[in-house]
C-alpha cells in the first residue's frame, strides 16, 4: 500500500468517526439552549429536568466529539505536510479561528451549564446554554467553511514559492460553496436533532414511562424534524446540487452515473453504474429531470465522466452510492416526519403506536445520510485535494512511511471502538435513568458542587 | 510583523502552560494528595469546568502556528510523526478519563479512569518535557525544516532533564491551584504538597539553568527572564502564609518567565538546528506566511483572544468559588 492511500484511509476513518459526534451536538444544541431558556425563564422543574437530561446528552457527545477531534487537526501536520506547507496559509486562518472563536465559546460556557447546576437554571446557565449553541454553530461554519475551499478555492493568491497566501479572508469564508455547504450541514445536523428527541421521546411513551416529558420531546422533536427534512431538500440541497454543477462538473457526472453528455439528461433513481461498459444497469430513469435540477431548464446539456480525461474521474461507484443513500434517505424523512406532523396535528400521535416505532427506530438513519453525504463530498472531489490547484497525491508528508500510518490507523481504530462502546453504554444508560431518575439520582448522590 | 507572530504563538503556549499546566499539575498529584473517594472527586471537580477550556489554547495555538508558519506545522507535526500522534492520545486518555470517571457511580469503574487520568497526565508533561528540552538544545535539520534524527536522539540527558523539571513544576502549579479551589483537609494537603514540592523544583531549576549554558549560548534576555523566575521561585517559598490567591499567581509567574526564557532563547527560530553552530533551522522569516496574509491572521486571532481573555475571565470568575469537600 503506499503512503498517500494509507493517509486517506486513516483520515476517512477518523473524520467519520468524529463527524458522528458534531452532527449530535450542532443538532442538539438548539434544544439544550431552548430548555435551559425556558426552565430558567419559567422557573419550571419539568423544563429544567428536560434541560438537565439533554445537557447530560450533550457532554457524552461533546466529550468524544473533542477528544476525537484533535486528531484531525493534527493529521494536517502529521499526514498531510506537503498540503500543509503549499496551503497552510490559507486552510490554517478559518481553523485557528475556528479555535480562537468557536471551541473557547463552547467549551469554557459547556463547563459553566454542566458544573454549576442547582435544581432550575440560573441565569448564568441560561446564558451559556446559548452560547454553548452559538460556538457549536460556529465551529461548524469554520471548519464548513474550510473545507468549502478545497472544493472550490478562492480568494488566494499564488506565491512565488508556489505557496498559497491568503488573499481575502471574506472571499474564503462567504463564497458560495461555502455558504450552502454550511447551511445544508446545519439542516441535516437538525434533522438529527429532531429525529434524536422525538424518537427517545417515543421510547418514554412506548415503554410508559415519563409519559409528560416525552410528549414534549416528541412534539418539539418532530416540528423540527418536518421542518429541517423540507429545508435540508430545498434550498439548501438543491443550492449544493447547483454548486457542484457549476464547478466541479465531473462530480455531478459521478454523482448521477451519467457517463455520457446528454441533452434533456434524466434522473437515475436506481441503478448500479458498469464501469466497463459505461452505463447504469437496471436503471429507473425519471426524464430530463437531471437536466432541470441542475440548469432550471428541462432540455440542458449535462456533460457526463466521458467528457473528461478518465485521470480526473472520482471514484464512481462510491460517489454514486453514497449520493444516492443520502438523497433516498432524505426522501424517506420528509416522508415519516409529514407522517408524524399530520398525527401531531390531528392529536393523535402519542396514541399511535406503529408510528412511535418508526420514530423510534429511524433515529440512526439521519447518521447514515449525513455520513453518506460528505462520502459524495470528499471522495467525489478525488483526484484534488484543493480543487484544480492540488492532487492528493502530492499531499501527503515527505518523512512519514506507510508502516509508521498503518501503525496509527490500527490505533486508532482500536481506540475509537473502545470509545465507540463507551458511548453506546453510557447513552443508552441516561436514557433509562431518564429525566425524572436523573433528578433521584443527583439528589442521593456523592455531590462536592461548589 | 514576523516577530509579532512569533510573540503571539509565544503568548499563547504560554497560557497554554499556565491553565492546561494545573490540569496537569493535579493529574500529578492526586493519587498522592487526594486520601478518600471524596477527595479525589473534589479534586477532580476542582479542575471539571476549566480543563476543557484550557486544553483548547494548545488546539488554538495549534492553529494560529498553522496559519502563521504553515511550514513549521508542517516540518514539525509530520518530522516527529510518531511523538505527536502519541500526544495526541495521551491527551484523548487524559480528556476522557476526566470526563467519563463520573458518569457510572461505580467503584471500579472511576479507579480504572483515575487510573488513565494519572498516566496519560504525567506522561504528557515528560513529552512536553522532552520536547521543550529538545527544542533548546536544537534538532538536526533538513534543508526545508524536516527532522533527520531518530527516536533515541530526542531522549537525550538535557532533554529528559528538562522533562524531571516539568514535571515538578507543573506539580506545584497543580498544587498551589489545589489548595485555591478546595476546602477542608485537602485543601491543608495540598499547602503541604506546595512546601514539599517546592525544594525538589528549586534544585531541577538550579541543575536545568546550569545545563543550560552548556547547551545552548544563552542571551542577555533569557538570563533576565531567568532571574526573575529564580525571584519568583524564592518568593514563593518566602510567603509561603499568603493568600492562596498569592501562591497560585507566583507560581503562575514562576511559569510565565521560564516560558519568557525559553522564547527569548529561540527567538527567531522555531526549530533551531543542531548542533547550534550551524546557524541553520526553520527561523520566524523562512517558515511564515505572506507578509498579507500575517496580517490578516494576526487581526483575527488578537481581537478574538482579547474577547476570550474577557469571557473566560468573567466566567472563571463566576465560577471560582470553592469546592466543598463532604467530610
Ligand atoms: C440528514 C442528512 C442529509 C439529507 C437528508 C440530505 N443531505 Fe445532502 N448532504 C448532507 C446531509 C444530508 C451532508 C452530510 O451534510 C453534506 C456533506 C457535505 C455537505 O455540504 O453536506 C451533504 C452533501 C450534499 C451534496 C454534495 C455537495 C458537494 O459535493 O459539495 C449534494 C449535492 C447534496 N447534499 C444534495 C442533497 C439533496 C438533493 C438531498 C435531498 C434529499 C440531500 N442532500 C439530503
Ligand atoms: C464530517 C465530515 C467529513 C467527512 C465524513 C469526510 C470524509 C472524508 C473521506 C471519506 C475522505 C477520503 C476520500 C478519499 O480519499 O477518497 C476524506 C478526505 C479528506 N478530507 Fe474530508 N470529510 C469531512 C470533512 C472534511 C473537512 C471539514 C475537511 C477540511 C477542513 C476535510 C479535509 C479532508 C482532507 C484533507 C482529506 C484527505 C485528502 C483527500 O483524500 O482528499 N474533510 N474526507
Ligand atoms: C478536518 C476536519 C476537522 C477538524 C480539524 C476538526 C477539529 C476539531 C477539534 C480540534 C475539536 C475539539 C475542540 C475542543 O477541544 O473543544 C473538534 C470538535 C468539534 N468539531 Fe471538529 N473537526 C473537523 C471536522 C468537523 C466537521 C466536519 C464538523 C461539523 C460540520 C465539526 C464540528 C465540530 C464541533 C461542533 C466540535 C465541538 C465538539 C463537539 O461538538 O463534538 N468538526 N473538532
Amino acid at each position: 500500500m503506499d503512503v498517500v492511500l494509507a493517509d486517506r484511509l486513516q483520515f476517512a476513518f477518523t473524520i467519520m468517526f468524529h463527524y458522528l459526534f458534531p452532527i449530535t451536538t450542532m443538532g442538539l444544541a438548539p434544544f439544550v439552549a431552548w430548555f435551559t431558556v425556558r426552565a430558567y425563564r419559567t422557573q419550571d422543574e419539568e423544563r429544567a429536568r428536560a434541560a438537565a437530561f439533554w445537557t447530560k446528552i450533550f457532554t457524552i457527545n461533546f466529550a468524544i466529539g473533542v477528544v476525537t477531534g484533535i486528531p484531525m487537526e493534527f493529521q494536517f501536520g502529521t499526514n498531510w505536510a506537503a498540503f500543509s506547507a503549499k496551503a497552510g496559509a490559507v486552510v490554517g486562518q478559518p481553523l485557528a479561528m475556528e479555535g480562537v472563536y468557536a471551541f473557547f465559546l463552547e467549551s469554557i460556557f459547556l463547563g459553566a451549564l454542566f458544573y454549576n447546576r442547582g435544581r432550575i437554571p440560573n441565569k448564568l446557565q441560561a446564558v451559556a446554554g446559548v452560547m454553548v449553541w452559538l460556538g457549536s454553530w460556529l465551529s461548524g461554519f469554520f471548519i464548513v467553511a474550510t473545507d468549502a475551499w478545497m472544493q472550490h478555492p478562492v480568494g488566494y493568491v499564488v506565491a512565488s514559492d508556489g505557496s498559497l497566501q491568503m488573499g481575502n479572508l471574506a472571499a474564503v469564508l462567504l463564497s458560495p460553496f461555502a455558504w450552502w455547504q454550511y447551511t445544508h450541514v446545519l439542516a441535516g445536523a437538525l434533522v438529527t436533532g429532531g429525529f434524536v428527541v422525538a424518537g427517545v421521546g417515543a421510547y418514554y411513551l412506548l415503554a410508559g414511562r415519563e409519559e409528560a416529558i416525552a410528549r414534549r420531546f416528541v412534539h418539539l422533536g418532530t416540528i423540527v424534524a418536518i421542518v429541517f427534512s423540507m429545508l435540508v431538500i430545498f434550498p439548501t440541497g438543491d443550492g449544493n446540487s447547483k454548486n457542484v454543477t457549476q464547478y466541479q462538473p465531473v462530480k455531478l457526472a459521478a454523482m448521477e452515473g451519467l457517463f455520457e453528455s446528454t441533452k434533456g439528461a434524466p434522473l437515475a433513481i436506481i441503478g448500479m453504474p458498469d464501469l466497463q461498459n459505461k452505463s447504469l444497469i437496471d436503471p429507473v430513469f425519471v426524464p430530463n429531470i437531471l437536466s432541470f435540477l441542475a440548469y432550471g431548464n428541462f432540455d440542458a446539456n449535462v456533460k457526463g465522466l466521458s467528457a473528461y480525461a478518465t485521470e480526473l474521474w472520482p471514484p464512481v461507484e462510491l460517489t454514486y452510492y453514497a449520493y444516492h443513500v443520502m438523497v433516498g434517505l432524505g426522501t424517506i424523512f420528509v416522508t415519516i416526519a409529514a407522517v408524524a406532523a399530520l398525527l401531531l396535528w390531528r392529536k393523535r400521535l402519542f396514541q399511535t403506536r406503529w408510528m412511535l416505532w418508526l420514530m423510534m427506530l429511524a433515529m440512526p438513519f439521519p447518521y447514515i445520510a449525513n455520513e453518506a453525504g460528505w462520502t459524495t463530498t470528499e471522495v467525489g472531489r478525488q483526484p484534488w485535494i484543493v480543487y484544480g490547484l492540488m492532487k492528493t497525491a502530492s499531499a501527503a508528508s515527505p518523512t512519514v512511511v506507510t508502516g509508521e500510518t498503518i501503525f496509527t490507523l490500527i490505533g486508532f481504530v482500536g481506540m475509537y471502538f473502545i470509545l465507540g462502546v463507551l458511548f453506546i453504554y453510557l447513552v443508552l444508560r441516561e436514557i433509562g435513568i431518564g429525566p425524572s431518575g436523573e433528578a433521584q439520582v443527583r439528589e442521593g448522590s456523592v455531590e462536592a458542587v461548589s | 510583523m514576523n516577530v509579532a507572530a512569533f510573540v503571539v504563538i509565544a503568548v499563547i503556549l504560554t497560557a497554554y502552560v499556565l491553565l492546561d499546566g494545573y490540569d496537569l499539575g493535579v493529574a500529578a498529584i492526586a493519587p498522592f494528595v487526594a486520601r478518600n473517594e471524596r477527595q479525589r472527586l473534589a479534586a477532580m471537580q476542582a479542575i471539571g469546568p476549566f480543563w476543557n477550556g484550557n486544553e483548547v489554547c494548545l488546539i488554538a495555538g495549534g492553529g494560529i502556528l498553522f496559519a502563521l508558519f504553515p511550514r513549521a506545522y508542517a516540518a514539525s507535526f509530520s518530522g516527529f510523526y510518531l511523538p505527536f500522534i502519541v500526544v495526541l492520545w495521551l491527551l484523548m486518555g487524559r480528556g476522557i478519563s476526566l470526563e467519563l470517571r463520573d458518569h457510572y457511580p461505580n467503584r471500579m469503574w472511576r479507579q480504572f479512569w483515575d487510573a488513565i487520568f494519572f498516566l496519560s497526565s504525567a506522561l504528557l508533561v515528560v513529552f512536553f518535557g522532552v520536547a521543550l528540552g529538545n527544542l533548546i538544545r536544537g534538532l538536526p535539520l533538513d534543508a526545508q525544516g524536516y527532522f533527520l534524527g531518530t527516536f533515541a536522539f530526542l531522549l537525550n540527558w538535557y532533554a529528559l532533564l528538562v522533562a524531571v523539571f516539568a514535571l515538578g513544576a507543573l506539580a506545584l502549579h497543580g498544587a498551589a491551584f489545589l489548595a485555591l479551589r478546595v476546602d477542608g483537609e485537602l485543601n491543608q494537603r495540598a499547602k503541604m504538597a506546595v512546601r514539599r514540592i517546592w525544594p525538589v523544583v528549586l534544585v531541577l531549576f538550579v541543575l536545568v539553568t546550569v545545563a543550560t549554558f552548556f547547551t545552548h549560548p544563552v542571551g542577555a534576555v533569557a538570563v533576565a527572564f531567568g532571574v526573575l523566575a529564580f525571584a519568583a521561585l524564592l518568593a514563593l517559598r518566602a510567603l509561603a502564609r499568603a493568600p492562596e490567591a498569592a501562591i497560585f499567581g507566583i507560581s503562575s509567574a514562576f511559569l510565565a518567565l521560564q516560558m519568557g526564557a525559553v522564547a527569548a532563547t529561540l527567538f527567531p527560530y522555531l526549530l533551531p538546528a543542531f548542533p547550534q553552530s550551524a546557524g541553520a533551522g526553520l527561523s520566524i522569516y523562512d517558515a511564515s506566511s505572506s507578509p498579507a496574509a500575517l496580517v490578516s491572521a494576526l487581526g483575527v486571532s488578537i481581537a478574538g483572544l482579547v474577547a476570550v481573555a474577557v469571557y473566560g475571565t468573567i466566567v472563571w470568575r463566576m465560577l471560582a468559588g470553592k469546592v466543598h469537600v463532604a467530610e
